[in-house]
């Protein structure tokens, strides 16, 4: 019974901590331009997060040892310090463009520019990091993003066509502007494969003390959890193709996209789609933070925990208040945060392949693992993904200088 | 062989170099056009979902200042991207059209 608690307890917080300002930027950008075309994007990048998701966390639970333990003890500090290094940055964008998110999600409900909200939203996420716990920062904000169903709603209020939106989940080619589909389909990648998710999926599982019993509850919970939250971001992609794509909207501006729930739900969606920005990317805010401070305090070696008192774990704690303070300044200078979301979710597709190729590795590794290692679906799905990552590396910068605009 | 070759190499960079002059100026324009008439259907809609109170006056001015802000950007980069009369009309109605849709909204909203 307490196992079928804590796999629903999973589910949900995946669910509610899956859309965050990249998916939700991309999707409706996807959308807006080209209907329900990109939809087979954000189902391959769903599958992946869930494989990735899947594997780190069973890492842990039979290791005891997080993904960045590990990369470090088996590869070496001279391998280690690439991913430290490409996730540190990449994350530390994608940080910034979180706080971006809140900021123009308090600008939209008060009149007040974002970047006055910079600062205040850095110091009240410090404040809950430092006073709090894992479980509220991961579960309690995961709740209140729930919010984000809100577009499934909106998405089956205008009601869309379900057999084409059937036919978009296979993959499918554009019949015009190539560059720009191409790089929407890489942001989208990004925004739902960032190495941050996994990372502190993982880190999470030691937070939370898993052992081998919990291997059913990291299945279902990688499983169902991103399955659900998908569908999450699928449907914002489907608001924003029967709202904005046959007005000939674009997305340019974080403004225009409040309008995708204001038309199917009226005054309410507008009011739940500031609390859904404002919600998920707080919480995505929150788990950065952590996730780059766990990533910096595993591989240095230093003791870590958010469950600790932040005098035990003080380089811990000194890393995320640090980190948090300074992704909120290039707000606070005016800094565009819809362009800096797209380039922070291109940026992170292109740093995939220094988190997910180690992975095949490690996920084969006998003495790691014992019996636990990869069986042929995983290891298909992983040389897949690490491909795909080749792939999004080799394309990043040519697709951000050709249709990034 | 050698000399062949390097005229090879800079008759293809010159056709390159023709073709991609030439097919950016087309775009650019296009891409303007666009931005100009995406903002008019953001305006049209939000006066519109402003009408029939869905949305706040608060949240529409700051859609009126966004389209603002784009207009203006727009009415700056615009002049490089045009290259004969027709591409200077198809300009001209594109921002009348946004300058329209600014003032009604501004209309609806009371500014």
């Amino acid at each position: 019974m307490k196992k079928w608690g804590e796999i629903a307890l999973g589910v949900v917080t995946s669910i509610g901590g899956f859309l965050e300002v990249g998916s939700i930027a991309t999707s409706v950008q996807g959308g807006a331009i080209f209907h329900f075309q990109l939809a087979w994007v954000l189902v391959l990048g769903t599958a992946s997060l869930a494989f990735l998701m899947e594997m780190t966390g069973r890492l842990a639970a039979v290791s005891r040892r997080t993904y960045a333990d590990l990369l470090r003890e088996r590869f070496g500090y001279r391998f280690f310090v690439v991913p430290l290094l490409a996730v540190f940055i990449v994350s530390l964008l994608v940080l910034t463009s979180e706080i971006g998110g809140v900021a123009i999600a308090l600008q939209l409900a008060t009149g007040i520019a974002f970047r006055w909200w910079a600062i205040p939203i850095a110091l009240i996420g410090w404040l809950l990091l430092w006073r709090g716990t894992f479980s509220i920062v991961e579960q309690g904000t995961a709740m209140l993003g729930l919010v984000a169903l809100t577009f499934a709603v909106g998405a089956v209020k205008l009601h869309p066509d379900w057999g084409t939106l059937g036919r978009a989940l296979l993959p499918s080619t554009p019949s015009r502007d190539s560059a720009r589909y191409w790089y929407i389909a890489v942001s989208m990648l990004g925004a739902s494969i960032s190495p941050y998710l996994y990372l502190f999926y993982s880190a999470g599982a030691i937070e939370d003390a898993w052992t081998i019993e919990y291997l059913s509850v990291n299945r279902i919970t990688a499983g169902l959890g991103n399955l659900f939250g998908g569908g999450l971001a699928i449907a914002a992609l489907v608001t924003a193709a029967l709202v904005f794509e046959p007005r000939g909207i674009q997305v340019d501006r974080y403004e225009q996209i409040a309008l995708v729930l204001a038309t199917p739900l009226g005054r309410a969606g507008l009011v739940l789609f500031i609390a859904t920005l404002c919600i998920t990317c707080f919480g995505s805010t929150l788990e950065i933070a952590l996730a780059i401070a766990y990533l910096l305090a595993q591989g240095f070696g230093w003791q870590w925990s958010e469950n600790l008192k932040p005098g035990k774990d003080a380089r811990f704690s000194t890393s995320y208040t640090v980190l948090i303070v300074l992704a909120a300044v290039p707000i606070a200078l005016g800094a565009d945060p819809l362009q800096l979301t797209n380039l922070s979710m291109v940026v992170t597709a292109a740093s995939l392949p220094v988190t997910v190729i180690p992975l095949l590795v490690l996920m084969n590794d006998g003495d790691v693992l014992d019996t636990h290692v990869n069986g042929w679906i995983s290891n298909t799905a992983l040389v897949v993904i690490a491909l795909l990552s080749v792939v999004l590396l080799v394309a990043a910068l040519p697709l951000q200088l050709l249709g990034g605009g | 062989m050698l000399q062949s070759a390097s005229v090879r190499r800079a008759a293809l960079a010159l056709v390159v170099g023709v073709a991609i002059a030439g097919c950016g100026a087309a775009p650019e324009l296009d891409q303007q056009l666009e931005t100009l008439s995406s903002w008019t259907a953001t305006l049209e809609l939000a006066k519109e979902r402003h009408g029939a109170a869905a949305i706040s006056t608060t949240y529409a001015t700051q859609l009126a200042d966004a389209a603002r802000s784009a207009l203006g950007k727009t009415e700056q980069q615009i002049g490089h991207a045009v290259h004969s009369r027709i591409d200077s009309s198809y300009a001209a109605d594109a921002l009348d059209s946004l300058r329209g849709a600014i003032r009604q909204l501004d209309a609806e909203t009371g500014r």
